[in-house]
Formats: structure tokens, sequence, C-alpha cells
């Protein structure tokens, strides 16, 4: 968990088939309030570009993407 | 529901009026022969799930605002109005319909019953009350395409870590690059998932072969084509389009995307490259001998599940086949004719709306799991993300005890020298 982000929930997408890690983001970040953030864990390559483009059209922000060997960790705020 | 309302999805309707089309509306003579095609009314056992009780739901409205005798005598006619209700049973009629289309193969008059459906979603998204989640995923390709710019480098970034995975399963030369991205002049623009699984075997397939590839930046699914929007379906699709154009390639080779390979090869229009399925590629490679593989890689009985968007609906059947004969001495045929094989279940999006389907998915595709476990094998190869994940859902459900691979990685895994 990264120090400065409180996380109220965190969600295990890794290594899930196309479209699971999106599909389960949208439904996963409706779980929290709005201004509270998730952490969704990933292992694609293409949901460095997938999560950006998501949260764009569903109006919700990354604070913060973090990449350790194949695992992505990005940090969502509930907007909307 | 007002008058404005309908009249705005009338004229939707009136947009999916081609010849075709009428004369998939006009045809019907109710013989009954595709009662038993569909793998829903097969595992379930209910009218509404008959093909042609799906096509009525769409044809009594055309009846109702199209044809003569129904604006007269609407009882005659069995038309029906345009209501909330209406929609309900769109809805209900198009996402438990997969787009197999093994209804048509059956139906004396070849009526296509995935196209019927296709007015009853664009009326669902007239009225907004398509599944939200498809549209979200629509418009994040759209989104994608549009600012590029902003995401292109985690995503280079993400690439270069998994060209380590690649490299354990073939071993290039020093100095090159085990997944090129953005290479003006490529022969091949290899369209993946997100996934590395959709990435790595096929890197290391198409380094195998020698082949002059790169990797397309966007993700080949189309989700448009399952939510049934022709707008987004072509925004999508045109990403890749203008990636192809703008690198020069000659080839586009969609991974194994049943959706994504069909609407790039049936709806691209006439392009400067030509477009391949992943398998076709794999087949020629060994064909010429650019590959080899070794078939003691591969243990126990193997059957394969063609994906209805690429074998019955695209004509790739003989080339997984090819394949096949090369990976294995123990291959067992689903069915005697492929395009009469069973849908795994999963088709038109019903995959992609994940959980909510889940129970139905398990349920109408009950005729699936008895045509694998009829075959003994313990290997179920696919070439498709969608059949993947649906014959997994229903390998854990029913317990069928086989191995879900796709094929593509089969290959990778069989490499030799
Ligand atoms: S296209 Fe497939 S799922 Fe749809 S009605 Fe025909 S057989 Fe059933
Ligand atoms: S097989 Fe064709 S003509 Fe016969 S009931 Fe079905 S859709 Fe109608």
């Amino acid at each position: 968990m990264s120090d400065e982000i409180q996380v109220i929930k965190v969600f295990d997408l890794k290594g899930l088939a196309c479209p699971m890690p999106v599909v389960k983001v949208s439904k996963g970040i409706k779980e929290v309030e709005v201004g509270q953030v998730i952490e969704a864990q990933t292992t694609d390559p293409g949901s460095l570009s997938d999560f950006p483009a998501w949260a764009k059209t569903s109006g919700n922000e990354i604070v913060k993407t973090e990449q350790e060997d194949k695992l992505i960790k990005f940090y969502i705020k509930r907007l909307v | 529901m007002d008058k404005k309302t309908r009249d705005d999805l009338l004229k939707l309707f009136q947009s999916k009026l081609n010849e075709a089309m009428r004369f998939y509306l006009e045809t019907c003579t109710r013989c009954g022969v595709c009662t038993e095609a569909c793998h829903v009314h097969a595992s379930m056992g209910q009218v509404r799930y008959i093909a042609a009780y799906r096509s009525e739901i769409v044809r009594r409205l055309y009846k109702k605002y199209f044809k003569g005798r129904g604006k007269f005598w609407p009882s005659v006619g069995e038309a029906k109005e345009l209501s909330e209700i209406a929609l309900d049973e769109l809805f209900d009629a198009a996402y438990s319909c997969t787009g197999c289309r093994r209804c048509m193969v059956y139906c004396p008059f070849g009526i296509d019953t995935q196209q019927l459906m296709s007015i009853a979603k664009l009326l669902l998204i007239g009225a907004n009350t398509e599944p939200e989640i498809l549209t979200l995923l629509a418009d994040t390709s759209i989104e994608k395409g549009k600012s590029l710019e902003l995401f292109k480098e985690g995503f280079l970034e993400g690439i270069k870590r998994l060209e380590a995975d690649v490299l354990e399963k073939w071993q290039t030369e020093a100095g090159t690059t085990a997944i090129p991205v953005d290479v003006e002049g490529a022969d091949l623009l290899y369209v993946a998932l997100a996934g590395a699984h959709s990435i790595i075997p096929a890197a290391a397939v198409f380094n195998a072969a020698g082949e002059n590839w790169a990797l397309s930046f966007f993700e080949a699914v189309n989700f448009g084509a399952f939510v049934g929007d022709p707008t987004k379906t072509k925004l999508i699709l045109d990403r890749i389009v203008n990636e192809a154009k703008r690198l020069k390639i000659k080839e586009v080779c969609i991974c194994e995307c049943g959706t994504a390979y069909r609407v790039m090869k049936q709806l691209a229009g006439k392009q400067p490259f030509k477009v391949s399925a992943i398998t076709e590629v794999h087949a020629r490679y060994l064909k010429e001998g650019r590959i080899k593989v070794d078939k003691s890689k591969l243990n126990g009985a193997v059957t394969y599940h063609d994906p209805c968007q690429i074998a019955r609906n695209a004509g790739v059947i003989d080339e997984p086949r090819y394949i096949l004969q090369h990976l294995t001495d123990n291959f067992r045929e689903l069915t005697d004719d492929p395009r009469y094989n069973w849908c795994c279940g999963g088709g038109g999006g019903l995959v992609a709306m994940g959980e909510d389907t889940l129970d139905f998915r398990m349920k109408s595709s009950k005729v699936k799991v008895d045509q694998v476990k009829a075959t003994g094998a313990n290997i179920l190869a696919t070439a498709c993300e969608n059949c993947h994940t649906q014959l997994s859902n229903l390998n854990d459900h029913y317990d069928m005890g086989v191995n879900v691979q796709f094929l593509s990685s089969l290959v990778a895994d069989a490499l030799v020298r």
C-alpha cells in the first residue's frame, strides 16, 4: 500500500482475462464513497493504457500508478 | 413511452432495414428447423430461447410499423406496439443470444438471427437500456484512440517488462527487440489483448519465425460490436486501421479474439493490408517450415473448440486442425462438421458482462459441456479469449476436469529449433 494514500479497498485483478480488470474495477469503485481511493492490482500490460482511458471515460481519477516488476498498482479515487 | 422516443427508436429501426434485413424479417415460415439449433434452447428448453421466437420479437414491431398489413390489422399480422414492455422483451432476446449463428446454418432460408438481434441491440442503445458496462468498455477503447499520446509511455514501459518472458520461450539474437512496437515498415502488425498471455507466446512465435513484426498500441476486441453500436464499432476499428496505414503494414494479424477477427475481416473494407487470424499465421509458418514444433511436448488427448466468429462465421476451420496435426497424434473432434459446432455460450457480450451473466451462461451451455465430455479429451484448446473464459467457467462449474488452453500457447510451448 502506498504511504501517503489511504486505500479503502484492494482489488486483485492479476492474470484476469479481457475485459475483466476493467469490468471489475468499474463495479469495485462503486463499493466505496465518492472521494475514497481503491487500489487495483493487475499484471496486464494493456491496463497501463486501458485504466487511464477508463478513468477518463467514467469520470474517476487515477491518483498514482506504480510498477513493481510485472505487478501494476493503480490508486483510483472515486469522483462520481 | 412518449411519441418522440418512439419516433426516434423507429428511425433507428429504419436505419437497419437493408435488403438482407427485410428478407430475414419477411421470410420465416415457422418451419421449426432452428428449434434445436440454439444451444440456449437445447440446454434450457424454454420457448423464448428458440431462434425463430427471438426473431419474432423484432418481427412483430416490423409488422406494426413498417408493413402495410400490421398498420391496419395488428391482430392479424401479430403486430406489436413499441413500448417499455417490448424493450424488455428485446433485451431478453438479444442478451440471451450469443450471435453464434448456428441457427442460420440450419434455417432453410439462411435467416440470420444475429443480424435481427442487432436491430434489438440498436433500439436498446437508443432507449439507454443497453448493458451499461458494454458501452463503458466501448467508450474506453475510443478514448484510448483519441488520447494515445497520454498513455503511450506507460504502455511501452509495461511491454518492456514482458521481454524477459518472451526470451525465456524463444531466445533471439542479442540486440534484437523481443517485443517491437511502433515499427514503420514492419510486415505484420499484431493486435493483442490487454493481458500478458495474449502477448508473450505470440511474440515468441513471431520471433521464432523471423517475422518482421510490431505489436499494436491498441487492443483487438471491439466492444462496439458487442453492444451493437455501428458508429462505435467503426471508431474502435479505425484506431487499428489508421495505425496499420501509418506504419505501412502488409498484414494485420488479430490475436485469439473471435469478434475482433470477424469485425476486422468483414467490416474494415478494402485496405492496403491483408487481415489474418493468428491461427492462420501459425499454420502458414508451419507449412513454410518457418517454425518447428515438437509433438512430445503435449501429453494426453486434445480436442479443439472452434470459436463461432472465427470458424462458422469467418471460415478459419482447416488451419487449427493443421496446427494440431503437428502438435499431437491424439486429436479428437468435438463434432463431425465444425460448422455445426455448439457455441461455448459466452459470445455476444455475455462474457464481458461478467458475473451478471454467469448463472445464465452456465445453464445455457450444458450441451457444450456434454459435447466436450464425450470426447474424453483432457486438453481443450481454443483460439478465442471469450471462449477460453467461458470454457474455463464451465470447466469449474461442471467439474469437467479438462485443461483449457489457448492454441497459440500450445504452439509457443512446443517450439523447437
Ligand atoms: S445466433 Fe446462436 S445464440 Fe442466437 S439464436 Fe441463433 S443459435 Fe441461438
Ligand atoms: S429455420 Fe428459419 S424459417 Fe424455419 S422457423 Fe427457424 S428462422 Fe424460421
